[in-house]
């Protein structure tokens, strides 16, 4: 089953900054709840991990993930990624695209797409929730995402302009539990009910 | 109806409360779950997350570690002893488990056998299975697609996954009407997918006695009987003949035809306690009941109807794409493979007709039940009723003249139907009429118009439907070649008191009451000291089972005909007793008197103490007959269904404000019990209606697997029925009775969709596909702007 959600955000910091980081693998990895890069095979394909739990079904997909486009003068970005469940529970994918443009309030403007596919047991039993799970893990990384950007802003200023950029530890991949999600995919749910869009 | 016995003896017509009910009410029933064995092990299945994959390896080195596993089985396993395929109902082939591919998301895959259930549960997560997905094909339409894949490439020569083309009737003569016919209508209808998720799933205690060389199996099964023998076929080799296997189907929690076929989590319980020589008990839980055991309906039908201007219908075309899933594993009767569709031509009388069929292959889970109906017989009927109000709409006139006009008429029974049945007896206008009375038709008619007017949405639906039940005459009806007979076994004892055993097998109708009532009308014996039995091969005789409204029709008529056999006894031991000859003797229920001389008597008890203490020289002693009926033709119970529906416009909720239900199923045994299944078979035709299908997605994932997505109406979903009859005895079955377990099932949902659509009708909407969905409503009225 698939689930497509799109999401808008704005950042502070600079497009440069903003696009460096963001087609880092690496980096952009490390925001993902759950992911990890285990190995690099080329400068566009990685292997990783994510970790799910979503009520009684724990999955550990493992895969990978390929920059499919990477479109520095449109500051275009297309990633794919492709796992498997490590115990043969089912298998997911991803494709994920970013544009990146300044908009008329001098801030960074981000545009991401998801699509996620799900089969497997996640999709057997978890249908219902996948949308919500999807937006709810979506909604984390773009959290990340910014306080990553503000962490490299306040290192930058902390070290003076000009100087060579160290990137903040990377966070520690840690299997992401929907069940803890649950409260707020039910609150998105009864917002939505009333006709309110909630919060992302 | 008046009764030909006392309520004392409480013969047919007696609302006679359920025996059954006191321990079912009480908790006291025995379910298979219920039994439990010294040293019984448990089983649980590891299933595939994926609808078409190659398996590349499993690895059950980590369950194994687990305390508590004894096994983990898998296909290769069972092919060592040819056990790994089985055939089935259909004479098609289907897996026990997979040595190298699966074709559904839910296909059992590998079994743990562990000492507790829970264990085997936290097992199943440890066996680590390697795949290789490959695309599947779900879309029944695509299935025959020259690139599609060939599923059953395991048959040799196979080059496609079409499964079995039929058709019956006339095809030149129907296409010759409808090339010249004043109107024709078309329609594309589908029938979904569902499941009939009865309240217990299924599974079993396969009882292996390795000194004694025994098998005994508890069984969620609808028929016993065939079952032990399916199991001799299968496992005669490794020695399990039929003599030594016993098969008890014990209480049962619901059957709706979701327990005749035979799944492969039972034949994996039986191999394993075969081979290990310990009781091994396997009970499905709720999703794998809902996701891998059989479904039932899914017919895509294109259907026609051709009619003269007056409005006289003349012929039906009807071509059906039926989606089996990855094997054929239907429950029909061995010549029907689309069961008794070709009842399509319903009520009507129209001299031609012509339906074919085809059946696909596609990585969904087999089946092909017959849910509460006698084999296809409601998506026959949803396609004729349906197509009846479609015909009156196109032109114009109300959808009960339309009927009235075309209903065959009462004196025109025995009736040769266009696709070759003779149906035995009916009155279908009589039926309707007191529909509409009761209802109130044409106030009701006239609350529409003005409610229009004022731009409100309200529809009346009808559904006049034709059943054709109680399978079958044994020239035409066989199962796997056992032919459909089935049996009644009555012993009465000496201080007159019976029990009477059976071929088939109640999963809640009431056997245990309505057939003493039988035996009790024949013989004058109260019902309440008749015991009825069924459900165990050791003891009961032989019979097919319980399903397709088959009981009443064939073992009722057993039971009937077993009885007479030992009237004809008593009145023998009469005459020996009063010393006069049998032409002198007159029964009324319970004794033999004398003609002229009614105090001259000998009440049947005195007659059976007699028959064991003082029988006449040259006769046999005792007091048992057996009967095994081999019903001439079928039965064919109708009925008139009338529903009234609002729709919401906000929401596009459709509230059912009345339903009124006149049946009419022959002579009927316990009106209370009669009652009881048409409530119960009403509220499972509502629940297809307006809320029941299995979906899938393009990748074979089911998205509603469980009861949070399934929707099965509860009470606050269904609405009060409001039930009447009329009775028209069948000519062929010995006191009348037609059977009436399924009607309700059958007639409701196109008697919903009919009000809906007629609510709708003025829009230009002539058709909606069941489930008919708030939410599919809801488009409609936005797509016609007449949303609040």
């Amino acid at each position: 089953m698939k689930a497509k959600i799109d999401k808008k955000f704005e950042v502070e910091q600079d497009i440069q900054t903003v696009w460096k980081f963001i087609s880092d693998p690496h980096k952009v990895v490390t925001c993902v709840p759950g992911a990890q890069i285990t190995e690099q095979i080329d400068d566009r394909n990685y292997v990783g991990t994510v970790s799910l739990q979503v009520g009684p079904v724990k999955t550990s997909y493992k895969g990978e993930v390929t920059i499919a486009r990477l479109e520095d003068d449109k500051y275009e970005m297309e990633i794919i990624g492709k796992g498997t469940d490590t115990k043969g529970k089912g298998n997911a994918g991803m494709v994920l695209i970013g544009t990146l443009s300044k908009n008329d309030r001098g801030l960074t403007e981000v545009i991401n797409s998801m699509e996620v596919s799900v089969s497997g047991k996640l999709a057997q039993f978890g249908s219902r929730m996948i949308v919500d799970v999807t937006d709810q893990v979506f909604g984390q990384f773009i959290d990340n995402v910014k306080n990553q950007l503000k962490a490299i802003e306040e290192a930058q200023k902390a070290s003076g302009e000009g100087q060579a950029f160290v990137p903040p530890p990377a966070q520690e991949a840690k299997p992401l539990k929907a069940l803890p999600l649950l409260f707020s995919i039910i609150l998105g749910y009864i917002m939505r009910l009333f006709g309110r869009k909630p919060k992302s | 109806m008046t009764c030909k016995t006392s309520k004392e003896i409480g013969g047919v017509g007696h609302s006679l409360k359920r025996k059954e009910d006191a321990r079912f009410l009480k908790g006291r029933g025995n379910y298979v779950d219920d039994i439990k064995l010294p040293g019984m092990l448990y089983m649980d299945i590891v299933r595939s997350p994926y609808a078409y994959a190659k398996i590349l390896s499993i690895n059950a080195e980590e369950a194994l570690k687990l305390p508590g596993v004894l096994a983990v089985i898998t296909g290769k396993d069972l092919a060592q002893y040819n056990l790994h395929w089985m055939p089935t109902l259909m004479s098609d082939t289907q897996m026990v488990l997979p040595t190298d591919t699966v074709m559904y998301q839910a296909q059992e895959v590998a079994a743990v056998i562990a000492t507790d259930r829970y264990i085997a549960a936290d097992a199943i997560e440890l066996v680590e299975v390697e795949y290789e997905v490959m695309d599947p094909v779900i879309n029944p339409f695509k299935s025959l697609d020259p690139d599609a894949p060939v599923l059953r490439a395991d048959k040799e020569g196979k080059t496609d996954n079409h499964i079995f083309h039929w058709e019956v009737g006339d095809r030149d003569g129907t296409d010759e009407i409808f090339k010249n016919a004043d109107i024709t209508v078309k329609e594309q209808i589908y029938i979904p997918r569902i499941h009939v998720a009865s309240i217990e799933t299924c599974g079993c205690v396969a009882s292996y006695d390795k000194v004694k060389q025994h098998m005994t199996i508890y069984l969620t099964t609808q028929a016993p009987h065939a079952i032990r023998t399916v199991v001799a076929l299968v496992a005669g080799h490794v020695g399990l003949s039929e003599e030594r296997i016993r098969v008890v189907s014990p209480d049962i929690g619901g059957g709706f035809g979701g327990k005749v076929p035979v799944y492969p989590g039972y034949v994996i319980a039986v191999a394993a306690s075969f081979l290990i020589g310990k009781p091994v008990k396997w009970i499905e839980d709720r999703s794998e009941n809902l996701q891998a055991d059989s479904f039932a309906r899914d017919y895509h039908m294109t259907c026609e109807l051709a009619a003269t201007k007056d409005g006289k219908i003349q012929a039906l075309r009807i071509k059906t794409l039926a989606d089996h899933g990855y094997t054929d594993a239907a429950a029909n009767p061995s010549k029907f493979p689309a069961g008794m569709f070709s009842i399509c031509t319903g009520s009507y009388d129209m001299k031609t007709a012509f339906t074919e069929l085809d059946a696909v292959y596609t990585n969904k889970p087999p089946g092909g039940v017959a849910y509460r109906c006698s084999f296809r017989v409601t998506e026959a009927a949803h396609a004729i009723e349906r197509m009846v109000d479609r015909l009156a709409l196109e032109m114009k006139i109300d959808p009960a003249e339309l009927r009235f006009k075309n209903f065959i008429k009462k004196e025109d029974f025995p009736y040769q139907s266009a696709l070759g049945w003779e149906y035995d007896s009916g009155d279908y206008e009589a039926a309707l009429k007191l529909a509409m009375e009761k209802i109130g038709y044409d106030e009701l008619r006239k609350e529409q118009a003005e409610k229009r007017a004022k731009g409100e949405l309200m529809g009346i639906g009808i559904s006049s439907f034709t059943e054709i039940v109680g399978a079958g005459p044994s020239k035409d009806f066989d199962i796997l070649g056992i032919k459909m007979f089935d049996s009644c076994e009555i012993r009465v004892h000496p201080t007159g008191k019976a029990i009477a055993r059976f071929g088939t097998k109640s999963q809640g109708q009431g056997h245990e009451t309505t057939y003493a009532q039988i035996i009790a009308e024949e013989l004058g014996i109260p019902a309440d000291h008749i015991a009825i039995e069924e459900g165990d091969t050791d003891t009961a005789p032989y019979g097919l089972g319980t399903y397709a409204s088959r009981s009443t029709p064939t073992a009722g008529a057993a039971a009937t005909k077993a009885a007479r056999k030992l009237r004809d006894k008593a009145k023998k031991i009469a005459a020996y007793l009063l010393e006069v000859s049998e032409e002198d003797l007159e029964w009324e229920p319970g004794k033999f008197f004398v003609k002229g001389a009614p105090e001259k008597a000998k009440t049947i008890q005195e007659i059976v103490f007699a028959a064991y203490t003082n029988h006449p020289q040259g006769m046999e002693a005792g007091f048992e007959a057996t009967h095994y009926y081999d019903p001439p033709n079928l039965t064919f119970p109708f009925g008139s269904y009338i529903c009234v529906v609002d729709i919401d416009r906000g929401t596009g909720e459709v509230k059912i404000r009345r339903f009124v239900a006149v049946d009419d199923c022959g002579t009927i045994i316990n009106p209370m019990i009669v009652e009881g299944q048409i409530h119960g078979g009403l509220t499972q035709g509502l629940a297809p209606a307006l809320y029941e299908e299995l979906i899938y997605d393009e990748e074979g994932n089911i998205l509603n697997g469980t009861f949070m997505d399934y929707l099965v109406p509860t009470a606050v979903e269904t609405p009060h029925w409001e039930t009447d009859k009329t009775c028209t005895p069948s000519p062929h079955h010995p006191i009348g009775a037609k059977g009436v377990g399924e009607s309700a099932t059958v007639g409701a949902p196109p008697a919903i969709a009919n009000a809906v659509v007629d609510a709708l009708s003025h829009l230009g909407v002539t058709h909606i596909d069941i489930p008919i969905s708030a939410a599919k409503v809801w488009q409609i009225l936005h797509e016609k702007g007449v949303a609040e």
